[in-house]
Parts: C-alpha cells; sequence; structure tokens
C-alpha cells in the first residue's frame, strides 16, 4: 500500500555522511576522538567531561534522588549497567559540590539457571563480577533466579509510595540532609530518610524475616541455588512454548527478584541501567508485544509501578555508542554473560528481531534510534496518581501495570476474543463448559500436584488458578505460551488464588447489595 | 492426515487463523470472516440504517472483499444500507486504468452504482503529469493528498453519509509502527480510530470495517470465493521507509502471529501525556477543507505544481501562506529553493 | 528412489512479476532419491523458475513473509510447511499479499 492520507516524506530523508573536521567541537583545541552524532567530534578530554556531566544532568533534572537515600544499582555485567556504575563511583568519590549525595549498594541477578550456563560457568561469571563490585566498596547482592521460588506473594503488591524527607520535596530532603551535616557513608545501617512508624518498615521488617536471600556483603561465598530449585526454574522454562515469551518471563521474574531485594535492604530507588539504545528498542518492542499501555512506565526516566520502590533509568540519555567509547577509553571493566537471546537467529523472538530492525533502520537512517526514543517522552505514565485508589486487582499479577483489558467492545482486544469464540464450536456442542475464572477453587488438582511434586515450598494450593483474568494484555500472551502455568514460582500462584477469591467474595458482596436495593 | 476444522469438526481445515491459531474449514472460514467484520460495524456503531454509504473502490483485493462483504452483510443482518462504489482515476497510464476495469467488473458483479472522480477533473493534473514535474522521490505525497480530497469531494457529490476504506488490520498496524519510527504522537494517537468523523466543513466521515481483519484472511477470503481483484504494485510507488516497517511487521506476524492484533492493541491503548501541543484542527482558507494551517497540504501541493515550484507543498513552508493566499509572487530566493533540482 | 513427479504451481496477487508475469506453471521434478519436499522445491523454483528478485519471493531457505501458501488449496501451516512430502499431481499456490490495496 502506499502512503494513503499520510505524509511522511519529510522528515525521514537520508543524512548523508558529515564532514568530519579533526578538531574538537567543543576545545577546539584537540584533535577529536570520536563523533558522538552526526557531525558532533569530541576530543577525550570533553568527551569524558560530557559524559560525567550528562549522568548528574539526568539526576538533576528529575530530583527523584534524595540525598542520604539508599539506592541499588541493577548491574548485569553488561557495558550500559557497568558504565552506570563507575559514574556513581566517580560522583561519590568526586570532592566538589557536585559530589552526588546518595547511598548506594549494588544487585546482580544470575539469571544462569534459565540461560543454560553450567554451575562453574555461573560461578566464574560472578567471581569475575565480584572483583569489579569489590572494588567500589558498595555493599553487594548477588541473587539466584532460583530464589523466586522462595519469593513471598508479598512481592506483587504495590506498597504506597514512602513519603521521603519532611514533606516529600525534593527540596525539603536536600536541607534536611544538610542540617543533619551526614557525610553520606557507605554504611548499610544508616537510614535516614525513613520515617519512623511508618506501615512499609513493618512490611519491609516483616519480608527481611521472610527472605531466604540475605547476602551481607562483607561476605564473599554465595551458596548456589539447590538442586530442587534448579530443577523447579528448568521445568519452568522448558515448559514455555516460544522465546519471545522466555525472555519476558525472565524479565518480569527479575524485576520481581530486584524490587524483593530493594525492599528486604531497605533501598528506596533502583537504578537500572538501559540505555537510550536499549530503550528505543524495548519501546518499538513492547509495542509489538501489546505492551503500548504501559509504554510509560516501562521506558521512562521513573517507573512508579511498584509504589515503594521506586526503578529510574539514569542511563537514558547515553546511546550504546557513547557508553562503549566511554568504557574502552577510561577502562569500565564489563563482563560478558551470555543471555537467552546469544546466538539465536534473527527472527528467535519478538524482541530479538526488534533490535536487529532497529540496528539495521539506524544504519541507513541515523536518527532512527533518537526518534523513537522522543517518543517516549510524549507519553503518560500509566501508574498515575488517579489509578492509586483503583485497588490492587486493577493491577496485572505478573508486570504490576494496570490492566488494559477493559476497553470497550469495540478494539483489538473485544476482536480477538470474537474471532476465538467464532473459530469454535458452539457452547452448546463443546466439551464440559468451565465454570469461569473460579473453576480451579473447585478442582481435585492431583494431575498439577503430581506434575510439580517436591520441586515447590510446602505452601502449595495444589490447585492452578486460571490466571487470565488477572493479567495484563500482553502478559495473558506470555501465559499462553507457557505450558505448564502450575510450575511458576509459588508466590505468583498463591497471589493469584489470592486474588481470585477477593473478587469473588466482592462479586459476592455486590450481588447481595444489588438485592438489598431491590427490596 | 489432514488436519479437521475446529469450529464444525467435519469438513476438512483449508487455512489456520493467524489471529488466534485456530484452523477453519472453508465454509466456517467464510462465517467466521463476515461475522467477525459485522461485529466490528455493530461494536463501533458504524452505519445507521438508511444511511448511503460509499466503500471507496481501488480495484485492490482489500476494497474488493470489502464490497463484498458489505452487501453480503447488508443483505443478511438488513442494515438497511445504501451502498455504493466510488472510484479515483488518479491518471497512471498502465496501473489505475487496468484497476479501474476491476472495479466496473465488480460492479457489474455486485450490482452496485460506481462513481469515478478523477485527478484531472478535480485539480487539473493527473499523477503521471506530476510524476513528469516532481520526479520520483515525493510523487507519492501528492498521490495521498489528493487521493483523500478525492474521495471526500467525490463523496459530497453523491451526497453520500460515509466512506468506507478498505484499511486492513495490517495497514492500522503498520502505520502504528511508522508513526512511532517517525516520531509524530499527533497521528500515533489517531490512527487507530477505527471512524474519523467529519469535524468541519467538507469532510465527510470515513470507517474501517476491515480494521482487525488480517491480510492473510483477506487475501484467502478473496481466493477462496474467487473473487476478481488487481493485483499489481502502483507503478510509482518506491517508498523505501515504509517497506522497512511492513517487512518487519510481517516478521513480527512470522514469530507471533497475533503480533498485528497486538501492535493495534498497543496503538489503542497509549496515553500521551497532557501538555503535549498537538495541533488545532481549522479549515483551508481557499478550499475550505479540513487544515490545521491557513492552506490545506492539497491547496500548497497544487500551489506548487502550478507555480512549477514542486517542494511548496512539502516540507514545511507556513510562512508563505499569506504571500499564497494573497497571490503574490514569492522573491528569487525563496523560489530557488523550491525549485525540483535537488529532488 | 523416487520417481519423477509433476506439479502444477500458480503465482498470484502480483507474485507472477517475478515469473515473467506467467501464473501457471506444469513443471515436472527430476526423479530423486527421496520424495520431494517443499523445501527442495523452493530450491529448484529459484533456480529454474525465478527470473528476478530472488529476495522477493525467498528469505532464508523459505518464503518472505508476506507470500501465502495453499497446497491443494489448503494453507500450507496445516501441512508441515517446509517439510511436506509432495505428490505427484499437486497443485501448489503462492499469493502476494504485499501488493496495492
Amino acid at each position: 500500500m502506499c502512503e494513503i492520507d499520510e505524509n511522511y516524506g519529510d522528515i525521514l530523508e537520508k543524512s548523508t555522511i558529515p564532514c568530519v573536521s579533526q578538531m574538537c567541537m567543543k576545545c577546539k583545541s584537540n584533535s577529536a576522538a570520536l563523533i558522538i552524532r552526526a557531525g558532533d567530534a569530541f576530543c577525550r578530554g570533553c568527551f569524558k567531561e560530557y559524559f560525567v556531566h550528562k549522568f548528574r544532568a539526568m539526576l538533576g533534572k528529575n530530583r527523584l534522588i534524595f540525598p542520604g537515600e539508599k539506592v541499588l544499582l541493577a548491574v548485569s555485567g553488561g557495558p550500559a549497567s557497568s558504565s552506570m556504575l563507575a559514574q556513581v563511583q566517580q560522583g561519590l568519590s568526586q570532592d566538589t559540590p557536585k559530589k552526588l549525595r546518595f547511598v548506594p549498594g549494588i544487585v546482580y541477578i544470575d539469571e544462569g539457571g534459565a540461560t543454560g550456563q553450567s554451575m562453574e560457568e555461573r560461578q566464574m561469571a560472578i567471581a569475575q563480577l565480584k572483583s569489579i563490585f569489590q572494588a567500589t566498596g558498595f555493599p553487594i547482592h548477588i541473587v539466584h533466579l532460583e530464589q523466586v521460588f522462595s519469593l513471598p506473594g508479598s512481592v506483587l503488591e504495590a506498597a504506597s509510595p514512602t513519603p521521603t524527607g519532611t514533606d516529600g520535596s525534593y527540596k525539603g530532603a536536600v536541607d534536611q540532609y544538610i542540617r543533619k551535616g551526614s557525610t553520606g557513608g557507605a554504611g548499610p545501617s544508616e537510614e535516614p530518610t525513613q520515617p519512623r512508624g511508618h506501615p512499609v518498615l513493618d512490611v519491609q521488617q516483616h519480608l527481611a524475616q521472610l527472605s531466604t536471600m540475605e547476602v551481607p556483603s562483607s561476605q564473599h561465598s554465595q551458596e548456589m541455588p539447590s538442586s530442587q530449585q534448579s530443577q523447579a526454574l528448568e521445568m519452568l522454562f522448558s515448559s514455555v512454548r516460544t522465546l519471545t515469551a522466555r525472555e519476558d518471563l525472565l524479565m518480569t521474574l527479575r524485576h520481581h527478584l530486584i524490587v524483593h531485594t530493594a525492599r528486604t535492604q531497605s533501598y528506596a530507588k533502583v537504578m537500572m541501567g538501559d540505555s537510550c539504545s536499549r530503550l528505543a528498542v524495548k519501546l518499538l518492542g513492547n509495542i509489538a508485544l501489546g505492551r503500548g499501555a504501559s509504554l510509560a512506565t516501562d521506558t521512562g526516566f521513573s517507573d512508579p509501578r511498584h509504589g515503594d520502590i521506586m526503578l529510574v533509568r539514569p542511563m537514558r540519555d547515553y546511546t550504546s555508542k557513547e557508553i562503549a567509547f566511554y568504557n574502552r577509553m577510561f577502562g569500565v571493566a564489563s563482563v560478558f554473560i551470555p543471555s537467552l537471546d546469544t546466538k539465536v537467529s534473527e527472527k528467535a523472538s519478538i524482541q530479538h528481531l526488534t533490535e536487529s530492525f532497529v540496528t539495521r533502520l539506524q544504519t541507513d537512517f541515523p536518527s532512527t534510534v533518537s526518534t523513537i526514543y522522543r517518543t517516549s517522552e510524549k507519553l503518560q505514565t500509566a501508574c498515575g496518581p488517579q489509578d492509586r485508589d483503583a485497588g490492587l486487582t486493577a493491577r496485572c499479577l505478573l508486570c504490576m501495570c494496570p490492566l488494559d483489558t477493559t476497553s470497550d467492545k469495540s478494539s483489538a482486544f473485544h476482536a480477538t476474543l470474537v474471532s476465538e469464540k467464532l473459530s469454535q464450536k458452539l457452547p452448546s456442542e463443546a466439551a464440559p463448559p468451565k465454570q469461569g475464572c473460579l473453576s480451579s477453587t473447585g478442582r481435585q488438582g492431583k494431575d498439577c500436584g503430581a506434575l510439580t511434586d517436591g520441586c515447590c515450598s510446602s505452601d502449595r494450593t495444589g490447585r492452578v488458578p486460571e490466571l487470565g483474568s488477572l493479567l495484563c494484555y500482553s502478559c495473558r500472551l506470555t501465559i499462553k505460551d507457557t505450558a505448564a502455568v502450575d510450575s511458576l514460582p509459588p508466590y505468583i500462584l498463591t497471589e493469584a488464588t489470592r486474588r481470585m477469591q477477593r473478587s469473588q467474595m466482592r462479586e459476592e458482596i455486590a450481588e447481595f447489595l444489588l438485592e438489598e436495593d431491590d427490596g | 492426515m489432514p488436519v479437521v476444522c475446529s469450529c464444525c469438526a467435519q469438513a476438512r481445515a483449508m487455512l489456520k487463523r493467524p489471529k488466534t491459531g485456530h484452523s477453519l474449514c472453508r465454509e466456517c472460514f467464510f462465517w467466521a470472516f463476515e461475522e467477525e467484520v459485522h461485529e466490528t460495524i455493530v461494536s463501533a456503531s458504524l452505519f445507521t440504517r438508511g444511511e448511503t454509504v460509499a466503500i471507496g473502490a481501488s480495484g485492490g483485493k482489500d476494497s474488493t472483499v470489502l464490497a463484498h462483504v458489505l452487501k453480503v452483510l447488508n443483505d443478511r443482518h438488513h442494515y438497511g444500507l445504501k451502498l455504493l462504489l466510488l472510484s479515483v482515476d488518479e491518471g497512471i497510464t498502465g496501473y489505475r486504468d487496468d484497476s479501474l476495469e476491476t472495479v466496473r467488473r465488480n460492479q457489474r458483479q455486485y450490482e452496485l452504482p460506481l462513481k469515478i472522480v478523477s485527478y484531472e477533473e478535480l485539480y487539473g493534473w493527473t499523477m503521471d503529469a506530476i510524476v513528469k514535474q516532481v520526479g520520483l522521490k515525493n510523487n507519492c505525497t501528492f498521490c495521498g493528498v489528493f487521493r483523500r480530497q478525492a474521495l471526500d469531494r467525490g463523496a459530497m457529490m453523491l451526497k453520500v453519509d460515509k466512506i468506507c476504506t478498505g484499511h486492513n488490520a495490517d495497514d492500522i498496524a503498520e502505520t502504528v509502527l511508522m508513526n512511532v519510527l517517525r516520531g509524530d504522537i499527533a497521528r500515533l494517537r489517531r490512527c487507530t480510530a477505527i471512524c474519523t468523523s467529519g469535524e468541519g466543513e467538507g469532510a465527510v466521515p470515513r470507517c474501517k470495517p476491515l480494521k482487525y481483519a488480517y491480510e492473510k484472511e483477506i487475501v484467502l477470503y478473496a481466493y477462496f470465493k474467487r473473487l476478481d481483484y488487481f493485483s499489481t504494485e502502483c507503478i510509482y510507488s518506491p517508498n523505501a521507509y515504509r517497506g522497512h516497517a511492513r517487512a518487519f511487521l510481517k516478521d513480527l506476524e512470522a514469530v507471533r502471529p497475533s503480533a498485528i492484533m497486538d501492535v493495534i492493541h498497543s496503538g489503542e491503548n497509549l496515553s500521551v501525556r497532557e501538555g503535549v501541543r498537538m495541533p488545532v484542527q481549522g479549515t483551508c482558507n481557499r478550499c475550505g477543507y479540513i487544515s490545521s494551517q491557513a492552506l490545506c497540504k492539497s491547496c500548497m501541493l497544487l500551489e506548487g505544481l502550478n507555480r512549477g515550484l514542486p517542494r511548496l507543498g512539502i516540507g514545511k513552508h507556513h510562512r508563505l501562506h499569506g504571500k499564497i493566499l494573497a497571490q503574490q509572487p514569492l522573491t528569487l530566493d525563496e523560489e530557488r529553493k523550491l525549485k525540483a533540482v535537488d529532488f | 528412489m523416487a520417481a519423477s513427479i509433476v506439479v502444477h504451481l500458480e503465482f498470484g496477487g502480483g507474485a507472477e512479476l517475478l515469473f515473467a508475469g506467467v501464473r501457471n506453471h506444469q513443471v515436472t521434478l527430476p526423479s530423486q532419491s527421496q520424495p520431494w519436499t517443499m523445501k527442495q522445491l523452493l530450491v529448484w523454483i529459484r533456480a529454474n523458475l525465478l527470473k528476478e528478485r530472488p529476495e522477493l519471493f525467498l528469505q532464508g531457505d523459505t518464503v518472505r513473509p508476506g507470500i501465502l501458501v495453499l497446497i491443494n488449496d489448503a494453507d500450507w501451516e496445516l501441512m508441515g510447511e517446509l517439510s511436506y512430502l509432495l505428490q505427484d499431481q499437486d497443485n501448489v499456490v503462492f499469493i502476494s499479499t504485499l501488493h496495492g490495496g
């Protein structure tokens, strides 16, 4: 089809190769070391200054990281998050008024159990990372993906945001910080901004007791996961039919572990290392995955979906080229760890396909990444304050974003349901009909109990809840590709059952109220 | 071993549905396809009894299937619509004259009235003549903008209440991707709407009853029904960038067949930050058509053609609107920039 | 040894343009040790029938996304796609969906 109704010709001209001047465009005295974007050639020194400034400027502009606050850095070992770690380290060591004033810690999620690495490979990677992490002196939390099998259901609850500082304002927090004259040392025992007696603290203490993954920063030996948990994880991932869904599930579980670590170790913020290039791929990929409703949450600077733990993305202004050059020039070490999509074909998953597509388009049209990325600036965060009263059931069980499946009858979601109905036998002829989403509560769970025997903790209900109604559009697709829903970690299944019982109760109450009205 | 239809459980399945993964036989597929379009029409309240509805007919697969299905549904569900075919003759030798032949055959097969409006009578320019002046790089801009108005003007001539176009799910999803790639938030928000209501004078409401129909199913529907359609690419349509978006969408569909619907779902649920400036719709001071500027895109393109300055309508030259409305000449410097030389 | 087989090929929806505009082809696939698969047929088509721009018809070892394939009027996704074993007198249709609206 040609360009009916549309006119795209004006801004999509291929850019011509810029004329490269040999001098740095900033100081105009040193010879250039790299070109950042079309035409901007920087020398080594100016590039470093520019790079360092951008990190602080991003935090300064958004004013979300308060002085003295404990901030968890999610480091995967890859170039972007390693670069972020180096920026924080440098920002804290500086003895200037520009010094960063928060208290960092590091979390690394070891995903080797899902990506098919051997225990030896995983231990080697962890050892390499630890030597990098230890040089920073920050507390280190190493978490294995297998630990999802011992998470508490409360991970899936969005706690209300913790008011920080005197009146929650950035300025107030800064004043308070200055009054205290705190130097913001890296001592993990300090809790300068947590108001006493706040309910969240109780929850956190409670969670800390439940937690099985306490990893003191001074200890170097982490226990590798038990073979029972390893098998459970293997069973879960092998039951997911597509790489697209596997990648999606892995990301969800990783998020849960990070948030749980932050809560139990009383961090209020988590910094993620997503670069501008990464976010552009994520934005387009998420559109393809049906995650349009939560684009802003997934790609914006701040991600408030978990309530008390806010995720921030301070690396979102850097392209992967800038990061690669910086790391190379200034000796930032990173560790290559194979992921689910390492060495797979271009079309193996939606995420991977999108990455190849954006990369290729970027070569021909150099503004591709920045244009896509700018789109994210114009989007509304779906988890705004107006949604806070909507209650927890209105959020997706897995990704914690507000449900986007309640749209009206004229929608793609509804049209798909209609197609499904019309493509099947009429209900009257069909096999015994399901009794709606609550049918599972009455079912005997012999078969699923047998399948998962021995791999899960004792609080298993033995029933497999029908998750559909609790999930957003995109997470439904992931679960649709999962053959054995009962091999999901217990905290998810338990929370699902709980939510369904609650909604059933609510329905019953509603019926009762209606009858009252009638009478 | 042949797969059995998941609907009737008797006949042999002839296709796998990309949207749901079900396998259907020919008859169950026809029924499901038609009823889904019906559901789309009903749930979005696209029509009102007694309305005259023009089907934008190009002779291609989408509009041919649309005309066929609308006729079937109008009879089956007693919509009470007066349907007619409306075609635009862009004046492209070797492409449009052939496809218009197909539309004329459709007219006879479906017994629907047909009206053809030509660029030549509306604008005084055929696409062949335009290409001669502007070359092959921006001609799709002219064609697209002119076609949009041509359908409207044809519809007004015929006193039509609504226009239906054959845009299918793949087209909508592709447009969502295009608008993300070019960062056009205003279009991104609008492009998934099934109906554009006629704001301002001159615009007839349009709708897309095939919005949720996969291209694959449209082609198979036409194939199994032996519908007569024309399938040659427009000879002037090289557009590389849109080609990238389409190829990407087709690859997505190959990885996860529901992806096309998933992209549309994403587009339907985007929320745009308040305070992002959206263009205000007004009307063109020359022709009265809806426009966010003093002069509409079509009038600017036309002015450019007539002045021999084809770049006038391409890109943003809002500050020249005043001069053009006052019919003043441009300065030599302004003219130099708008000539076709470095197209 | 599998005997040589005759299959009927049809190209439509614009795909015929890559085959010099010829829609229908009656072709004889020579005898070979194993039965002919769809995968081999595509290789054969590329070597013997395709007139121009093979990348618009084939990508990797399969057809380009957006080209529908029907074997004896049924969607090839129901027939095992590339692994389908061709029979004598089979009818294979390729329809491009990438042309014109």
